[in-house]
């Protein structure tokens, strides 16, 4: 027993370190997204290997998307998701690896599905739908995990919000979209207009005036020319739902 | 007084090869080395005097049998802070310089800090590196290299000194300054073991010697009394004639003794060769 | 003089003529100078960039510059500095002298230890100078542009330094656990650069032991499994600690840096057991 003691003392302090190491991770797991990932298991062989060990992941993660490119060109469906998905797992925090794979995936892949499957006039009409409908699922799936770990998710949003759009021709999870996409603080103008107008074609008149008019006086009227082509959309907007004059927009001075 | 080194029936297996067969190097070897002396430890290759030097040091676990160094077991600390060792071929770091090697060995040998400076310079005196320390040992020669040591070695004034082929590769000047210093070490009182090939500097250096072949002790003693042949005598004589050799056979022969041959006395090519190259080439 | 007092001056005697001789080798100069040229250039390569941020990029390349020869200095240092005292038997006059094997492995550990400190040191510094230049050019640009500029942490590119120091360290000290019983320098380096690589990959087993699990024996096999080796992973925190604004709390850093020293430790004591029994 005594010449076992030093190493059972060895493994015991090995053991005690593991313990401590396993507490550790729990605490720092968080801030390493990039492993343990799903999307990187068939990218393996392809040299991905070097990110997931530690080491130039953003380097990696470039040299992964240019290569997704050069399969784009060549309308490989699987290869350029799967690298794409890679080139996203290995830096989640870049946003132009989400949003342009969420725009592959959504709107490319569906086509190439189509053209292998015979053409356009060859796949019948409902079968060319629900391709569309499910690659534009699966892209804003991809835009969705996105804006868990991008920085910028502004732009995220308009991309999925153009997917269901026009897509998937869902009028209100577009405008859903739209409208989370207005409210950031990095919105571009004409995000307000677009759910508005969403809003009103899913035939929701009286929130899209309401939602625009609220937007308006609050964030674009403090602007430099105050949005005037806005300004004339709620105005259309008053007449058409018959808005009484009391409680319509106050005139402006500089309105024509 | 114990001996310096005791060693009782030290026994030591290799295993070798993927089946691990047992290859006996040492068997049941016992040697008792006495204090203050300059003892040699002689064998062919491969016949276990060297393992058997690793396990007096602690390097190599015996498989059987004691070993112990002035009373301590071997294998202890306390017992390697009363040896120096100079191996085979020794290699130190290039880029020390010979008293940055001396120096850490003597740090490392246990010399107290305020110690080890006077010490450092004692070493190098005797080892004659003083003029040479401050080079890089990347520099040094053979000899000189020997020579540091040999330094390394002594710095921390042990009571026993290990010497695992000390001269081989050393031209026969340096040779001799090695042996002086071992004289001089005898001289205060150490202990010195030296495992050599070179026979004639064992035979002149050494007070006892031991022979070992196939890991087994064969021959142990007093280098006079193994090498000296008491059945005979020989005379040296000067001046002699051919009339004075007759009458001196004749009256050996009138007392029963044999002339079995008369030669003229050589010097040694060793002896010749130190009298004709002046001073050391190495420093 | 105290025996602690004693020991430890032998084993910093140790460390520092083993630290003097790795600083004089051409390997680290070359891995130094390529490391140093892998933060340096990342300047250059910002053309790669897909608006991942530019300072993540930059950082990116220098984190990736200490990971990879790092790794490879760790690994094939200390190997060499082990494996040249044995070849050379320079260990054979020293281990005949009153020095514990146990000193001259922790002498061995704490020399090489200290070389990859310079390493790291040497890289960050660069890496820092380069984060900043360019952080003053981008911040210029910002208040041009009226755009938010980004920016990093210095305390945090530190600590991050220090992470990867400890995990060169753990590295190094398993590499001498196994060249105490390897009979080779190439076996050595072989099996350190697997444990490196298995070192980087344990996540997957730490993953696993925090799920629920209905099968005991998979647990215990997955519980023995996940703490063999350490999960170098958890020392990849340079883009939360040097880019991100929220940082990483000061007890994950905490616990990670014990986690890493304890691992150093238990390797270095078991090198040591593993090199008593080693014939020299």
């Amino acid at each position: 027993m005594r010449r076992l003691a030093p190493w059972l003392c060895a493994f015991a302090a090995l053991f005690a370190a593991g313990t401590m190491a396993e507490h550790a991770w729990r605490g720092v797991r968080p801030h390493i997204p990039e492993i343990g990932r799903k999307e990187l298991e068939p990218t393996l062989g392809q040299g991905v290997l070097l990110g997931i060990l530690g080491g130039l992941r953003t380097v990696v993660a470039d040299l992964t998307w240019i290569r997704s490119y050069v399969l784009w060109e060549r309308r490989d469906r699987a290869g350029c998701e799967a690298l794409m998905r890679a080139a996203c797992a290995l830096d989640p925090h870049s946003r132009y690896f989400w949003e342009n794979a969420g725009y592959a995936v959504g709107f490319d892949l569906a086509h190439w599905e189509i053209r292998r499957r015979g053409g356009y006039a060859k796949v019948p009409a409902e079968t060319q739908e629900r391709l569309f409908h499910a690659y534009a699922r699966r892209g804003i799936e991809i835009l969705e995990e996105g804006r868990r770990h991008a920085k910028t998710t502004t732009p995220l949003l308009l991309c999925a919000a153009q997917l269901a759009e026009i897509k998937l021709k869902d009028h209100r999870l577009a405008a859903s979209y739209y409208q989370t996409a207005a409210e950031a603080p990095d919105a571009p103008w004409y995000a307000a207009r677009i759910c508005a107008q969403t809003l009103w074609e899913d035939g929701r008149r009286e929130e899209a005036y309401r939602w625009l008019r609220q937007y308006w006086l609050t964030r674009m009227l403090p602007k430099e020319d105050g949005f005037p082509d806005d300004l004339q959309r709620l105005r259309t907007m008053e007449q058409v739902l018959g808005v009484k004059p009391e409680l319509r927009i106050p005139r402006q001075a500089w309105e024509r | 007084m114990s001996s310096a080194i005791s060693v009782r029936h030290l026994t030591k297996d290799f295993r070798v090869g993927l089946r691990g067969l047992k290859l006996r190097a040492v068997d049941d070897l016992s040697l008792e080395i006495p204090r203050g002396q300059v003892y040699g430890l002689l064998g062919p290759n491969g016949c276990g005097k060297s393992t058997t030097l690793k396990i007096v040091l602690g390097l190599v676990s015996a498989t059987a049998g004691e070993v112990s160094i002035l009373g301590c077991p071997s294998a202890t600390p306390e017992a390697r802070r009363r040896t120096g060792f100079l191996p085979e071929a020794p290699y130190f770091h290039k880029f020390l310089t010979g008293r940055e090697l001396v120096r850490y060995c003597a740090q490392l040998s246990g010399v107290a800090s305020a110690d080890v400076a006077a010490a450092v310079e004692d070493a190098l005196g005797l080892a004659a590196m003083t003029e040479a320390a401050d080079r890089p040992i990347g520099t040094y020669s053979k000899g000189m290299l020997q020579r540091i040591g040999f330094a390394q070695a002594v710095v921390h004034d042990p009571e026993l000194v290990i010497l695992d082929e000390p001269t081989a590769g050393v031209d026969p000047v340096g040779s001799a300054a090695i042996g002086r210093m071992i004289h001089a070490m005898r001289a205060k009182g150490k202990t010195i073991v030296l495992c050599s090939h070179l026979l004639g500097q064992v035979e002149q250096v050494c007070d006892r010697v031991a022979i070992m072949d196939r890991g087994k002790l064969v021959l142990e003693g007093r280098v006079d009394d193994v090498l000296s042949r008491r059945d005979r005598h020989v005379l040296t004589v000067e001046a002699m004639t051919p009339t004075a050799r007759e009458a001196a056979e004749a009256a050996l022969a009138a007392h029963g003794a044999v002339v079995t041959s008369v030669t003229h006395p050589r010097r040694s090519l060793e002896d010749l060769f130190r009298e004709l190259v002046t001073g050391s080439r190495d420093a | 003089m105290n025996p602690m007092k004693a020991s430890f001056q032998r084993v910093s005697w140790i460390a520092r003529v083993t630290f003097l001789e790795a600083v004089r080798q051409r390997f680290f100069a070359f891995l130094l100078i390529l490391g140093a040229a892998m933060a340096l250039s990342s300047v250059s390569f910002r053309v790669l960039d897909f608006g991942h941020g530019e300072l993540k990029f930059i950082a990116d390349f220098g984190f990736g510059g200490m990971f990879l020869f790092g790794s490879v200095l760790a690994v094939v240092m200390t190997a060499q500095l082990f494996f040249s005292e044995m070849d050379n038997k320079t260990a054979l006059t020293l281990l005949a002298k009153p020095l514990g094997r146990g000193e001259f492995l922790l002498g061995k550990f704490a020399g090489a230890w200290a070389v990859l400190g310079v390493f790291v040191a040497v890289l960050s510094v660069l890496l820092g100078v380069v984060l900043w230049a360019r952080e003053q050019e981008l911040l210029l640009l910002s208040e041009q542009s009226g755009k938010v500029p980004p920016t990093f942490s210095a305390s945090g590119l530190a600590q991050f330094a220090l992470l990867q120091w400890l995990r060169l360290g753990v590295v190094a000290s398993i590499v001498l656990a196994i060249s105490a019983v390897a009979r080779t320098f190439l076996y050595a380096v072989v099996v350190g650069a697997l444990a490196v690589v298995a070192g980087q990959l344990q996540w997957i087993a730490q993953d696993a032991v925090l799920k629920p699990s209905e099968s005991p024996a998979y647990e215990a096999v997955l519980w023995l499994t996940s703490r063999l080796l350490p999960n170098l992973q958890q020392f990849n925190i340079g883009d939360a600690l040097v880019l991100s604004s929220a940082g990483v709390e000061s007890g994950a850093v905490w616990a990670v840096t014990l986690a890493g020293a304890a691992y150093m430790a238990a390797y270095v004591f078991l090198g040591a057991l593993l090199f008593k029994r080693r014939e020299i």
